[in-house]
């Protein structure tokens, strides 16, 4: 394998006090895509906010294009981060500088900003390009055909599945290099949801990497190379995608045998 | 009541309220964009009474009043950004920011304030008027200054409006007020248009202060009073938009107005925090506002 764009050692981390994942070991090469499947409320989302640094990882690495996202140096004692001027001011990792080397993290639900409108999002969200080329508004737009018509409108008063389409448009937008997908099809009504599952296949078809939490193992096939089984924050097992036993037989790697 | 007296009481209720708009607008930018409340307003409205002064009066630098307010503009916006990051950047990621930052921005406050008496001095000063002589409609009469102020107020608010409307560090500005982390994830620097919302909104704040050093006295103390007028009408009103504040800024402008005439100059707070009392027991969120903060 080519030397991998991202690669993440023995990641720990969580909310302080909680630890919720620990020892977390992935790689992902260049024109690969992975998935991460596991229960409800075992810490994916918190293992992902942790890659794009909305959250400071606890120990471990994360490199991404071959360059250290995460500051080293050791946490602090949290009696000491309050009186330490440095561990409340620095972050150990910044998510904007995440977002610009082209490591895009669409979030699970995200509500994005419910008072601009679809057209004032999309304005604002090719920051994190840094001038590599990439998706183009007109691009974004041919991808999910239903935004055209609404664009004027606020983002409050868009559909799950439309809000949802604006959150990977604005993502494509910001020309990824790899991008993060969080459950992006939960909750939505199957037609939308086979339209924005099309959509992510097609995105998927440019050779873009992807890391997508789903818990739809037909939609994961079609997008991944390898799958993750995450469970109690920890990784169990990893399979390539031919080796995968469909919905049952994931469930009952998690759960033992239901009979 | 005479009509000339209605009219004189009205231009005086909207020029209050010109002044009450421009000071909410800055405090109420601060607190939708970053989420916590600048006690150190109050000090900007002094801060930009004296740097105008400094540049315009005539015992001073006596720079031309336009070319003195663009560089009291300026100064302004830097002061305000410097002390975001000074005051509220350090505190930012903590969880107890916003009492942190009550802490600071009024330490701050007295810092700035203090700073003024040491360099300017105890004794009062007064900008001269922008603008003189009076505009006069039958026996209706407008000092050209009061229409000035009027105008470029409503030139600032509309302004910013637009700014936040269509530009694109506008809508940013925006949308990391909504959207913290949504923003960060587009790679957005979340830090400078903190600064930014801070610069402006000690430009509004400045601007303010030029205007009633022009009207009344300066002393470093000056801005407490507007600031708590300020905080009236941002409570009154509520924060759901950016226009709130300032419909809030001219009902409380004209009311104090009229009830000075009615209940005599003692009378007139008690009668504005009255009203800001029945209604918030009415309206919690106040008279135009939400539960959520939004620019
Ligand atoms: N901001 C927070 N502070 C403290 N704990 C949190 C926070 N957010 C989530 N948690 C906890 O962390 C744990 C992991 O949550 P997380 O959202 O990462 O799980 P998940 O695997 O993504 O679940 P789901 O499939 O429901 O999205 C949960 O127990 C949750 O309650
Ligand atoms: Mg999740």
């Amino acid at each position: 394998m080519a030397d991998p764009i991202l690669q993440v050692t023995d990641l720990s981390g969580g909310y302080d006090p909680v630890q919720i994942f620990r020892d977390i070991n992935l790689s992902v090469g260049a024109g690969e895509s992975i998935g991460i499947f596991g229960p409800n409320g075992h810490g994916k989302t918190t293992l992902l906010k942790t890659l794009s640094g909305l959250i400071d990882p606890w120990s471990g690495d994360i490199r991404f294009d071959g360059q250290q996202m995460n500051r080293s140096g050791a946490r602090g004692s949290r009696r000491w981060q309050n009186f330490n001027y440095d561990a409340i001011t620095r972050r150990r990792m910044d998510p904007k500088t995440v977002a610009r080397a082209g490591l895009i993290h669409v979030q699970q639900g995200n509500l994005l900003f419910p008072e601009l409108t679809v057209d004032e999002t999309l304005s604002i969200s090719t920051r994190a390009a840094s001038g590599r080329q990439g998706w183009s508004r007109a691009d974004v737009l041919g991808l999910f055909p239903r935004l055209s018509e609404r664009l004027v409108h606020k983002i409050r008063f868009l559909s799950g599945g439309e809000r949802q389409m604006v959150s990977v448009a604005a993502g494509l937008l910001s020309a990824p290099r790899m991008l993060i997908l969080d459950e992006p099809t939960l909750g939505l009504s199957p037609k939308v949801r086979s339209e924005l599952c099309d959509a992510i296949v097609t995105v998927r078809e440019t050779g873009l990497p992807i890391i997508l939490i789903d818990q739809d193992v037909a939609f994961l096939e079609r997008i991944i190379d390898r799958l993750y089984l995450f469970d109690h924050g920890r990784i169990s097992r990893v399979m390539e995608r031919d080796e995968i036993p469909g919905h049952e037989g994931l469930m009952a790697m998690l759960f033992g045998e239901v009979t | 009541m005479d009509p000339i007296t209605l009219f004189s009481i009205i231009k005086g209720g909207l020029v209050l309220g010109a002044l009450y708009a421009l000071m909410a607008t800055g405090l109420s930018l601060v607190w939708t964009t970053l989420g916590i409340f600048n006690f150190a307003h109050g000090a900007f409205i002094a801060l930009g009474a004296y740097v105008a002064w400094q540049f315009a009066s005539a015992d001073a630098y006596g720079l031309p009043l336009g070319l003195a307010l663009a560089v009291t503009t300026g100064v302004m916006f830097a002061i305000g950004a410097v002390i975001h990051f000074l005051l509220v950047k350090p505190f930012e990621r903590r969880a107890d920011v916003v009492l942190i930052t009550v802490i600071t921005t009024l330490a701050g406050s007295a810092i700035l304030e203090n700073a003024l008496l040491l360099i300017w001095g105890p004794r009062s000063k007064q900008i001269p008027e922008l603008v003189e002589g009076t505009v006069a409609v039958a026996e209706f009469q407008l000092a050209w200054s009061e229409v000035l102020l009027l105008v470029v107020v409503l030139a600032i608010l509309i302004g910013l409006g637009l700014f936040l409307r269509y530009t694109r560090p506008g809508r940013s500005m925006r949308a990391v007020s909504q959207n913290r982390e949504a923003a960060q994830l587009l790679g957005l620097d979340v830090p400078i248009y903190f600064a930014l919302a801070f610069g402006l909104s000690a430009v509004t704040a400045g601007l303010a202060g030029v205007f009633v050093g022009t009207i009344r006295f300066m002393n470093p103390a000056m801005g407490a009073e507007p600031l708590m007028k300020a905080l009236i009408v941002v409570i009154f009103g509520g924060i759901a938009r950016f226009s709130s504040p300032i419909y809030a800024a001219f009902i409380i402008g004209l009311l104090e107005a009229f009830s000075i005439y009615v209940f005599g100059l003692y009378w007139a707070p008690a009668v504005l925090f009255l009203t800001m009392i029945v209604v918030l027991l009415i309206k919690p969120e106040g008279l135009f506002g939400k539960y959520q903060r939004t620019l």
